[in-house]
């Protein structure tokens, strides 16, 4: 079953539409959901032009398509996913894929905050530039991401994978600050640069194959060793959190 | 006629120990309070009635008209703002939390723009904190980090730390070590025993050296972190070490810079590790006088204490995203209500030209940068001087602050009520 939902042009364009409801298993019952606008409640064909092709009998078999001006302003879209994909024709808002546990959601340009925030499970790809606090954790929470995969093809902003505690994440271009804060397992790989990575980092691998910039001083230098045909420093720590993570870098800078 | 025991309804330290003169119901002199406090309470100008913007001039309206025309703006808004709060009293926090979630608004205050990150921090790593008397009596060692109270909190210094005496301390000027760590050299570091001073955006990376230190690990840290030489890291470590008990004080050379509640976490962290050794404790340099008492409220009847959304019925709280800065920045609000702050003062452009086309209403005695946006300012009594409720001190503790002055004007509370009786009129 494909479902398309090609967003109408809205009046109110800034208010952010909150659509936790578009997730693959709800199509199975129907198209009768609602979204909220701020503190209003819309029907979905309210905000969406929706089109559904086939049919299905479980959440594996859905495929929900959605485009149009303004998806960038849709916040929780695929939140609690289990199964199914989602595919983004563009930008989009902030808590997409929080909380999932299967199945894939593509976004074609470029994500908003908290993209896969607390994941458990399934993939996230992003063809572009994911925004602060990409797979990370909670406000005060102690776990982040806890499995599946996060791989965005551009950069990403400050507070990466934030907590996480498992699963991967695979940034192509530079992160911002503080990547892979708190981290306590599953595995960071950022191929371009980044600053100041695996800060407070009690476990898991974080790799970057760029520079680390502004390197905290607390992480303990313990050799080279080569990692899929390129030269890597490897550092244990952060030994000021008592930490045993594994941090690579191709090149580091103290702020000295 | 002098009114003693008056409360300085300025910054955070909220002095109770003020002394006011007041002839023909005027403010004519001010004793103990510090030129911040004084200021305050001599007063200014004061706006006479409420205001309504007509065209390119301002018109006189009547109390009713200007709260019926908030109500009416906060029921009609798909999503509006009810921002502030540091500058008035805990019982009309109240009633706009209430007014929030009424109208199934975001409230959020101040802090999210001064010590919201310290509250991130507390949130994940908790609190070791005392209230300033316990400082004042046992500290013998004070850390003031990215705080300047000369500036900010005049009288920190003279009531709770260097020049103040301490009950179990023989000689408190003598045995009282302040160590003063900023970007540059303040008025306070000039006071110190110790100064460090950091190359900017090195807050972390010295707070984690200090930690890997007090563990005993010196030798792995490298000579200089962020401008400060590992001899001196050295130093202020077995400073904080032989302390009976220390104090960390943080202001917003912390809380604003790179890494923001990070660095706040790491300070807290840094603070546990100490306690392994000694009695240590940290605390925020809170600025509004009742900006801790809006956190207060709000999470006592919220769960959260800033950026707390209520658009979907119940409370949602993620700051970055239903934070003041950050819903104007994005354009996410559609009517704003702010009571007791300046926003046009220090909000970034971009929340200005938000700020600049939606309806926007203002309680405040005085005009300010922000009446430039308003369609409606509402003068109330000030909080402190002409109107009586309860404030929280930088450490929480509550203090009821004076009356001193009877004016005619309605308390924030009496106007927020007036509309949220009206509000629950129509919803109901
Ligand atoms: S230190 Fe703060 S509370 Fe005390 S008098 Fe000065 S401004 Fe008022």
């Amino acid at each position: 079953m494909r479902v398309t939902l090609a967003m109408r042009p809205a009046a109110r364009s800034f208010i952010p539409i909150e659509a936790e409801a578009i997730v693959p298993k709800n199509f199975l019952s129907g198209t009768d959901l609602s979204v909220w606008r701020g503190n209003r409640e819309l029907r979905l064909d309210e905000v969406f032009s929706v089109f559904v092709e086939g049919s299905a009998d479980r959440p594996e078999d859905v495929e929900v398509v959605i485009s149009g001006d303004g998806t960038s302003r849709l916040k929780r879209v695929g939140e609690y996913m289990d199964g199914g994909k989602i595919t983004v024709l563009g930008d989009i808002g902030m808590h997409c894929g929080n909380f999932m546990t299967g199945g894939t959601i593509e976004i074609h340009g470029n994500a908003d905050g908290w993209l896969g925030r607390e994941m458990a499970g399934g993939t996230i790809l992003c063809r572009g530039d994911a925004a602060d606090y990409c797979a990370s954790g909670y406000r005060g929470g102690r776990k982040g991401m806890t499995g599946g995969t996060v791989e965005v093809f551009g950069r990403a902003g400050d507070f990466l994978a934030e907590s996480i505690a498992g699963g991967t994440v695979i940034v192509h271009g530079d992160a911002g600050d503080m990547a892979g804060a708190e981290m306590h397992g599953g595995t960071l790989v950022v191929h371009a640069d980044c600053s100041r990575p695996a800060a407070n980092m009690k476990g898991g691998s974080c790799y970057v194959y760029g520079t680390a910039h502004g390197m905290l001083p607390t992480f303990k230098r313990i050799g080279t060793v080569q990692h899929e045909g390129r030269m890597l420093i490897h550092f244990i720590g952060d030994i000021a959190n008592r930490g045993k993570g594994n941090l690579f870098v191709k090149d580091y800078r103290y702020l000295d | 006629m002098i009114v003693k025991d008056v409360v300085c309804p300025f910054c955070g330290c909220l002095c109770d120990d003020i002394e006011v003169e007041v002839e023909e119901n005027r403010v004519v002199a001010v004793a103990n309070a510090c030129e911040l406090g004084t200021k305050k309470l001599m007063g200014e100008k004061r706006m006479k009635n409420p205001i309504l913007r007509d065209g390119g001039t301002w018109k006189d309206i009547t109390y009713d008209e200007a709260i019926q025309y908030t109500a009416d703006m906060l029921l009609s808004a798909e999503r509006p703002l009810l921002y502030g709060w540091s500058g008035t009293h805990g019982e009309a926090q109240c009633v706009g939390v209430h007014m929030a979630e009424l109208v199934r608004g975001v409230i959020d205050n101040t802090s999210s723009v001064c010590h919201g990150p310290s509250i991130l921090a507390i949130q994940e790593v908790g609190h070791p904190g005392c209230t300033l008397g316990v400082v004042k009596n046992r500290a013998d060692l004070v850390i003031y980090w990215g705080a300047n109270p000369i500036d900010a909190h005049p009288r920190h210094l003279s009531r709770y730390t260097r020049y103040a005496e301490g009950f179990f301390l023989e000689n408190a000027f003598r045995d009282r070590k302040v160590i003063v760590v900023d970007v540059r050299r303040t008025e306070t570091a000039n006071i110190a025993d110790e100064f460090v001073q950091i190359k900017p955006g090195g807050d972390y990376a010295v707070l984690s050296a200090l930690r890997a230190i007090v563990r005993g690990k010196t030798e792995m840290i490298p000579r200089t972190v962020a401008g400060v030489t590992r001899e001196q890291l050295v130093r202020v470590v077995d400073l904080c070490k032989g302390a009976k008990f220390g104090a960390v004080y943080f202001g917003l050379g912390l809380t604003m810079t790179g890494g923001k509640y990070k660095n706040i976490r790491n300070a807290i962290e840094l603070v546990s590790e100490l306690s392994r050794h000694t009695k240590f404790t940290i605390s925020a340099m809170r600025g509004h006088y009742n900006v801790y008492g809006s956190n207060e409220v709000n999470t006592w009847m919220t769960g959260y204490p800033f950026g707390i959304d209520f658009s979907r019925g119940i409370a949602f709280y993620n700051p970055g995203e239903t934070t003041a800065v950050d819903i104007l920045a994005r354009k996410e609000c559609d009517a704003a209500l702010i009571v007791g702050s300046d926003p046009a003062a220090h909000f970034p452009r971009r929340c200005l030209e938000h700020l600049a086309d939606i309806p926007v209403v203002q309680l405040d005695p005085y005009p300010n940068a922000t009446t430039a946006f308003c369609n409606v300012q509402i003068p109330v009594a000030v909080t402190g001087i002409d109107a009586v409720g309860t404030a929280y001190r930088m450490d929480g503790v509550p203090i009821r602050t004076r009356r001193v002055l009877s004016t005619g004007y309605p308390s924030d509370e009496e106007v927020l009520i007036r509309m949220y009786a009206l509000m629950q009129g129509a919803k109901a």
